[in-house]
Parts: C-alpha cells; sequence; structure tokens
C-alpha cells in the first residue's frame, strides 16, 4: 500500500484507490492533481486535504453545510462537465458530491479563522474527480468567519 | 461611460472591450488583447490568493484551536448526515 508523509498526521498509509484527481489542480497550485482526503476522531466536521505529491501541502476543509446550513450550490454547465456529471440537473449534496469550503485557520495576518465561501471544492463521489468552483449565481463571501454563527448562539439578553 | 450593446471602448492602446450582448443582468464582453495580457474573472484572482492563505494557514496549532472554536456541528445536526464523507475519506492511523 503506498504510503505518505503528510503535513499535520506523519506518515499514512493509503490505498491507491482513495487518491482523487483534480485534473487542473487548484487555482494557484495548478500542479497539484492528487489529493487523499483524511479524518481522524475529534476532527469533525473538518477534513485534511492531503497532497500526495507534497507533503508539505494540505488544506483544512469544512463542508459547506456545516458552516452555513442554508449553503446553496449553484453548478454551470462547465462545472457539470468538468465533475463529469450530468447535465441539466444540480447534484444532491452528500449523495453525488462532496462540497466542502477551504478553512483558512486564523494566523499571524488574520486571526479569526474564516472558510472560503465562494469557492467551495466540489468532488463527484462516484467518479472521484474534483474541481473548485467559483461561485457566480450565489453572492458568497471568500471570507466567511466561521465563528459568528457559534458567538450568536451563545448571546443570551440581559434580562 | 456608457455603452451600448455591439459598442466598445479601449483600455490604453492594445485593448479593446466590446460589449457583444445584454441579456437581463448578464453581460457578455468580446475582449482584444495582446498574448501577454492575462484575462481573468477578479474572482478567479481572490480565489488564487485565498488558496495560498489558506494552504500557509495549515499547522498542528492552529488545527487544535480551530477545533476549540468550530461550532460542532451545527444546530445539533448530525454533520455525517450533512456530507456522508464515510465513503471517501481515509482513515489516518
Amino acid at each position: 500500500m503506498p504510503r505518505i508523509h503528510t503535513k499535520c498526521f506523519g506518515k499514512v498509509d493509503y490505498p491507491p484507490a482513495a487518491v482523487f484527481d483534480f485534473p487542473n489542480g487548484l487555482p494557484g497550485f495548478e500542479d497539484e492533481h492528487g489529493f487523499v482526503f483524511l479524518e481522524r476522531p475529534g476532527t469533525h466536521p473538518l477534513l485534511f486535504m492531503q497532497s500526495i505529491a507534497t507533503p508539505e501541502l494540505c488544506f483544512i476543509l469544512m463542508p459547506v453545510l456545516a458552516a452555513d446550513p442554508h449553503y446553496k450550490l449553484r453548478l454551470t454547465e462547465e462545472d457539470l462537465a468538468a465533475l463529469w456529471l450530468p447535465e441539466g440537473r444540480q447534484p444532491r449534496m452528500g449523495q453525488d458530491i462532496l462540497c466542502a469550503a477551504l478553512v483558512c485557520a486564523g494566523g499571524e495576518d488574520r486571526p479569526d479563522p474564516t472558510v472560503n465561501l465562494l469557492s467551495p471544492v466540489v468532488v463527484n463521489l462516484k467518479r472521484q474527480i474534483g474541481i473548485q468552483v467559483i461561485q457566480t449565481q450565489v453572492k458568497y463571501s471568500y471570507r466567511h468567519p466561521l465563528l459568528s454563527h457559534q458567538d450568536h448562539q451563545e448571546l443570551v439578553p440581559c434580562s | 461611460m456608457r455603452r451600448r450593446a455591439g459598442e466598445s471602448f479601449l483600455v490604453g492602446e492594445a485593448v479593446e472591450i466590446e460589449v457583444l450582448d445584454i441579456c437581463g443582468t448578464r453581460v457578455k464582453l468580446g475582449i482584444v488583447a495582446p498574448d501577454s495580457v492575462l484575462i481573468q474573472r477578479k474572482e478567479s484572482l481572490l480565489t488564487r490568493a485565498e488558496n495560498i492563505i489558506a494552504a500557509r494557514s495549515v499547522r498542528q496549532h492552529s488545527i487544535a484551536s480551530l477545533l476549540n472554536q468550530v461550532a460542532l456541528p451545527p444546530h445539533g445536526a448530525p454533520v455525517k448526515n450533512l456530507t456522508d464523507a464515510s465513503g471517501l475519506t481515509t482513515k489516518s492511523t
């Protein structure tokens, strides 16, 4: 079984069938075509998208519905064709596709974590082909704050 | 500047942009430019920059703090049902 050095979890063995093909890579990483998705107990709902070719390259992903329960994905005909999905209808999240947003985990430049809901990673679960979609028909932020949702829930009015 | 369909304008001397068609809120543009000029949607540029920042942000301590901060899961719904990612993920050991 092939083994990769991962950025976050040391050495990981993976079956070749677990590799997802990104024919165009991602913007900024056009030469990265193979990724595996990793999860660990206790990291839900986060997923880790680890490059096969580059150990130092790993993205943190979060399912879009975990970041925004009302998230709407609109794929263009070009997106559907690139994902080998049938034309004329939108795929079902969780059944046909995985739709997850890249997380920026906060650091020196930006202390609070954000998710990129403008350009989610969409993966055809049957064909194991993925692309990064840039949504143009729905307005979403590429720096959606991850914590506002939780903060609102914790606010309690004074009495 | 106001333009109608079929009219064009220049950016500098070498780049010409023509309004080809207008349909509701959508405008179709034709662009004539030298090969050296990269033409891309603004969202593509933002996505590229954001991808690079996101990749750099991944560190062990950032993952730990992220897990402490993330709302799990929203509205009490099990996340598994949102993604059903069980078929695709590889368990790391």
